[in-house]
């Protein structure tokens, strides 16, 4: 079978030999009769958003095995957070995680990965990792509070477009503006993704204090009757309402390669849990 | 301190080369203050840490989109942060985040505006939330119990202070009544033993110059005054309070032993109880409360 022609092809074409002979008669599709201005628009507008960029990320989730049930909630919070994700099930511990988890990137066609390892029962961390030779950086994460709990009263549309605000620190340095990079790429969704909703009505906030990321999650309500204009005054009475999940992200070190590699960054201040616990056994004896 | 180039080749992930570069750091433990909580962190930067800035560089101009891609695919927002939050200052760095969330979001709701997108989701878009209805249900009975719980505290409170209230001010009317009564006493005292020393002369009502007052103290009842007495009362006005509150007690038992008692369908699965989800939040207290009177 021949390769099959795009109309727009033929369209350019088309125009090259016109002659102003007699009107053009409009042009004959499966569906009916497709006027000639019509159709020149489409391809327009066709054409511009090919030129243009289009967000094709997709992110895996997964996590360690022996992952504790905060961590979970966590961890599945996050998946109806982002609906351009794919869950994946438990990755054995003892193996060398950096090939396993590469190849199973790979093999699902994703471009970004979260990894959540839980180690001692206690303390989470969470590797966010570029495929296939993005940079990999790995956080220690503290201050859970899922979604499940009650003091988190607001709520969403799942799978709607976030707003993503970022505080003006993390222009300051080169690791803070590439962390910035990989989270709006990772956290923010497709625009035309075909799970995503339309209107904007959840923010996230990323902030940097003390050194560490922050994360929070709003519900946005402003008294509005039309869906493109909001009310003279209404942007005053706009409230947030917390959805949740919220935590905290400490930055351990930033790899070159994905899950590997050459170590980039290295957070001078960061004491692993163990040392601490080590610490304060040893003030003890 | 050198934050210079330094490549350091890792290997993949293993544990056991973190826990060994731990262990170099481990002499560094004796400079550190590590605080309690989240902020732990050394006092003093190791020296041995990578900064490689050329390579992070390197990698962010790899990753980055192209810059002729529109905002609304990235929809990110930069705020200036006031001032330095205290981390250990929950209300305050709370604030801090709600602030800044706030800022973002009116600024790209203008932005958004000016495109001209439809941004605001309408009344009657009806889609999947992130959280399901019946989270929703269990948030909102939590949210009415604690307003609930707050209202009571608070009539609680108001009804001591006016009982307070109340038996201060008849305290001080007592206190005024035995001081009248005293007084008069005393002047009827005086006005004796003045005419016992004139000699019990007829001098008349005129010379009766005694403070007796104004004309209040000589009604019946000392001055106080009923209240209008509904027609329907038939306890005259002066029926006992407890006796309309214990109505509701009475109630409940009348209909629970009253004429013969209740059948035994007190549990039962009806429409009502089929969507009662276990968890509903019942309001701790209101069963607590009649196990505890028996």
């Amino acid at each position: 079978m021949g390769k099959k022609r795009k109309h727009s092809e033929t369209e350019a074409a088309a125009p090259a030999k016109k002659d102003d002979s007699a009107p053009e008669r409009p042009k004959r599709t499966l569906l009916g009769w497709k006027d000639k201005n019509e159709d020149a628009e489409e391809s327009k507008a066709k054409a511009a958003s090919a030129s243009g960029f289009r967000n094709k990320e997709k992110v895996l989730v997964t996590c360690s095995r022996r992952i504790s049930f905060r961590y979970r909630h966590l961890m599945l919070n996050m998946v109806s957070l982002l609906p351009h994700c794919k869950k994946d099930s438990k990755v054995e511990a003892k193996s060398s995680k950096g090939a396993t988890l590469n190849e199973l990137v790979e093999l699902k066609g994703s471009s970004s990965c979260l990894f959540f390892e839980c180690r001692k029962h206690k303390d989470l961390y969470m590797w966010m990792v570029k495929s296939p030779s993005g940079p990999s950086v790995k956080f220690l994460v503290n201050a859970v509070h899922t979604m499940e709990e009650l003091k988190l009263t607001g709520n969403h549309l799942k799978g709607s477009r976030p707003l993503l605000t970022f505080s003006s620190n993390f222009d300051k340095d080169v690791h803070w503006k590439l962390l910035k990079e990989m989270l709006t790429q990772v956290f923010g969704i497709p625009k035309e993704h075909r799970k995503s909703k339309p209107y904007h009505d959840h923010v996230f906030a990323f902030s940097i204090v003390d050194d560490h990321i922050w994360f929070r999650n709003y519900q946005i309500s402003v008294p509005h009757n039309e869906a493109d204009k909001v009310a003279r005054g209404g942007l005053d009475k706009m409230t947030l309402v917390e959805v949740g999940p919220r935590f905290c992200l400490n930055p351990i070190k930033i790899f070159g390669g994905s899950f590997g590699g050459p170590t980039l960054y290295e957070n001078p201040f960061y004491v692993s849990p163990n040392q601490v616990l080590g610490f304060s056994l040893a003030t003890f004896c | 301190m050198s934050f210079e180039d330094d490549f350091v080749e890792d290997d993949e992930m293993n544990m056991i080369d973190e826990d060994v570069a731990s262990d170099s750091e481990a002499d560094s433990l004796s400079d550190s203050d590590s605080e309690n909580a989240i902020t732990e962190k050394l006092a003093e930067p190791t020296k041995t840490a990578v900064y490689n800035r050329d390579g992070l560089l390197d990698k962010l101009q790899d990753i980055s989109w192209p810059e002729d891609a529109d905002w609304t695919h990235k929809l990110t927002v930069e705020i200036e942060q006031g001032q330095a939050v205290d981390v250990n200052d929950d209300l305050a760095r709370e604030m801090a985040f709600y602030t800044q969330a706030l800022e973002g979001t009116r600024q790209a709701f203008e932005k958004l505006q000016e495109m001209g997108l439809p941004f605001l989701r309408p009344a009657d878009y009806y889609a999947e939330m992130v959280k399901s209805d019946t989270h929703m249900e269990k948030v909102k009975s939590k949210l009415l119990y604690e307003k609930k719980q707050m209202e009571e505290s608070e009539e609680r409170r108001k009804a001591r202070d006016n009982k307070k209230m109340a038996k201060e001010v008849q305290s001080q009317k007592m206190k005024e009544r035995a001081k009248q009564k005293k007084d008069e006493i005393e002047s009827v005292k005086k006005w004796r033993k003045q005419r016992q020393q004139s000699g019990f002369s007829e001098k008349g009502a005129g010379e009766l110059d005694l403070e007796f007052g104004n004309g209040k103290s000589f009604q019946r009842g000392g001055g106080k005054k009923r209240p209008g007495v509904s027609p329907g009362d038939r306890s005259g006005g002066k029926g006992k309070p407890t006796s309309r509150m214990n109505n509701k007690k009475r109630e409940f038992r009348d209909s629970k032993f009253g004429h013969g008692g209740r059948k035994g369908l007190s549990k039962q699965n009806t429409a009502e109880t089929t969507n009662d989800f276990k968890g509903g939040f019942r309001g701790g207290k209101a069963g607590g409360n009649k196990r505890q009177k028996r």
